[in-house]
């Protein structure tokens, strides 16, 4: 190991029994930036995983959504189903509608899915929690659980549905008696909108209630892995024929702005948290500066035993460095840690605040997500190790010009 | 230039240094010539501020001279040379506080970029010639004064050095101490084959020395 190296790692780690404080406190202040940076990103990484898989899970990689509505969706499907990269499709029909049960009126959006195709693109039997998919039929209902819970309906129990179409009769006064459906199942997506506010009726009840004849408004599409949904949503309207007055768009198209928010807080975050790693590079030179000044001498003799400037520069860069990887790895560590026990953290955090309604109202979610992206992971580790490293650099600068002879006078 | 003769490990010759105090120059040396032999020791005395220091300085090339030449067993002495070719003795010992005996008389093997197994039995064949062989554990915290002046002598002649600068090697050490450290130095170079300059108040010491030399306002007699 050549001299600097080996002094550098000496001198932060002496032989013998000294607890090396300054090492300690500063690889303790890089790990604090780095756990928190890897908290934080990871947390908004899983907001933004969590939220992109829901989408993805509930409106399939592609949806073909028409102007109006499609008149033929067997005919669309079939197109599309021939557009390479495309697995499946499936129609939909959606819309609000008011629900009333045990006189507690609620007005959830109704999506009508194709019971027989629905499977092979959104995997809604993974949601439901009570009952079954295979219950549902023309004349009943899956509830979300929030919306369940509101209007106070069970398994089995009988819900009435008023569609803006039946109501636009009324005001006719025509009598028209409200369509009876009974609860066949109640599913639970995670996200507190989707399970506060959707119910889901086959595809000719939602066809029946809206007027839609054979109708639909859209039709879900499920891609091959490794498909770039972009790129299928291009090859589906090449194919589309004006006729059908519809257009596919992706789901990242479809959420770019959404998708752009999320991004950008990321990226704020990340940006504002890197300050901590700074503050600590900052402490790590100010410490640094303080052992040039205190080790005077000891660099004028590393001079007059014939070590070169750039060397005895290169000792206190190595140590800038060494803190970082320390810090670094610490860092991550206790991030990963504290991640892995995010939950029972917050569940005691907010049972002991009483705020766990008012966390999974605010921010939808009855789990904290976490998502790590190996590249988010790379970019604070490199981040951190340059910027404690840039830390040694000034003092570096200051130890290679001592000139030898008056270093050694230095008292 | 002066013509070298073969034995000759160090040879200066006309060598000058002067120091801007305020706006006054001060004339430290003036036309220092000195010439040592292999395994000869030279001992220079003078009062305190006469230029001594400075004079092993620019004997070890860390200073420059403003005049003359200096020359290191013919050649142009050099800074990447100096860690090979000269080991030097300081007054304040200047032993790195967090290394052992061992690893401090190591490091200037270490900086010269040879580091193994021999060196590490010549470090430990030095640290038992100065009779610290039970001590080479020790931090220099944990040492006396002249235990870590034997140290800095053992990590002087480490890297077998042709030359060997003594800058009051006995400063800061009791009598007794210091006749002990100076006879250690001088048998080390003897038996070595080491050239010894060493600077020094104490006419004893000096007088050791085959050839005592006095520097006085800056000129070498």
């Amino acid at each position: 190991m050549p001299w600097y190296l080996y002094l550098a790692l000496k001198q932060l780690f002496p032989t013998g029994r000294r607890f090396p404080f300054f090492t300690v406190i500063s690889i303790l202040g890089v790990a604090l930036g780095v756990a928190l940076l890897v908290i934080s990103i990871s947390v908004m990484g899983g907001f933004g995983h969590e939220i992109r898989r829901m989408i993805v899970d509930t409106q399939g990689e592609v949806q073909v959504k028409a102007r109006g509505f499609i008149q033929d969706p067997a005919a669309l499907q079939a197109v599309i189903e021939k557009v390479p990269g495309v697995v499946a499709t499936t129609a939909y029909a959606e819309g609000v509608a008011m629900l009333e049960h045990d006189r507690k009126p609620a007005f959830p959006v109704m999506q009508g899915i194709d019971l027989d195709r629905v499977n092979d693109v959104i995997p809604l039997r993974r949601f439901v929690r009570l009952g079954s998919l295979d219950n549902l039929d023309d004349d009943s209902v899956i509830l979300s659980s929030q919306l369940a819970i509101a209007i106070g309906a069970r398994l089995g129990s009988k819900v009435e549905v008023y569609s803006p179409l039946l109501l636009e009769k009324m005001k006719h006064d025509e009598v028209m008696l409200p369509r009876e459906l009974t609860v066949a199942g109640i599913f639970e997506i995670g996200h507190q909108q989707l399970d506060s506010s959707v119910v889901i009726v086959t595809l000719r009840t939602m066809q029946d209630l809206y007027g839609l004849g054979r109708g639909v408004h859209g039709i879900n599409v499920k891609i091959a892995g490794g498909e770039d949904p972009d790129r299928v949503a291009s090859r589906i309207n090449a194919v589309l024929p004006p006729a059908a007055n519809a257009e596919a768009r992706s789901w990242i198209d479809a959420n770019q702005d959404f998708l752009f928010v999320l991004q950008l807080e990321k990226n704020m975050i990340f940006f504002l948290l890197t300050f901590i790693i700074i503050v600590a590079a900052f402490s790590v030179t100010s410490s640094l500066l303080i052992a040039v000044v205190r080790k005077t001498r000891e660099i004028g003799l590393l001079g007059a035993l014939g070590g070169k400037p750039r060397h005895v520069a290169a000792c206190f860069c190595f140590q800038g460095f060494i803190i970082g990887l320390g810090g670094t790895v610490a860092g991550l560590a206790l991030g990963f840690t504290l991640l892995h026990f995010r939950n029972d953290m917050i569940r005691v955090f907010t049972q002991l605040t009483g705020s766990e309604e008012v966390l999974t109202r605010f921010y939808q979610f009855s789990r904290l997500p976490a998502y790590t992206a190996p590249g988010d992971i790379a970019l604070i580790i490199v981040s951190s190790i340059v910027i404690s490293t840039l830390a040694g650099l000034l003092p570096a600068w200051r130890a290679a010009r001592l000139n030898p002879v008056e270093a050694l006078r230095s008292e | 230039m002066a013509k070298t003769e073969p034995n000759l490990v160090l040879s200066a010759s006309g060598l000058a240094k002067s120091y801007l105090s305020g706006e006054q120059r001060l004339q430290v040396l003036r036309d220092v010539s000195l010439n040592v032999a292999a395994g000869e020791s030279v001992s220079i005395r003078g009062e305190s501020g006469s230029g001594k220091s400075t004079l092993i300085n620019l004997l070890a090339g860390l200073d420059a001279t403003e005049a003359g030449s200096l020359r290191w067993a013919g050649e142009p002495a050099a800074a990447d040379r100096r860690a090979a070719f000269v080991g030097i003795v300081f007054q304040s010992f200047y032993l790195i506080p967090e290394l052992d005996a061992l690893a401090n008389v190591l490091m200037a093997a270490r900086i010269r970029g040879a580091i193994g197994t021999a060196e590490r039995a010549r470090a430990l064949g030095l640290l038992a010639r100065v009779g610290l062989e039970t001590r080479v554990r020790h931090l220099p915290a944990e040492l006396s004064g002249g235990e870590r002046q034997r140290v800095a002598l053992a990590r002087a002649l480490m890297n077998a050095p042709q030359l060997v600068l003594a800058d009051e090697p006995t400063g800061n050490l009791d009598e007794h101490t210091g006749n002990a450290v100076i006879e250690l130095l001088l048998g080390l170079c003897r038996d070595m084959g080491t050239a010894l300059v060493l600077v020094t108040h104490n006419a004893a010491h000096a007088a050791k020395c085959d050839r005592p030399l006095t520097l006085h306002e800056g000129v070498l007699q």
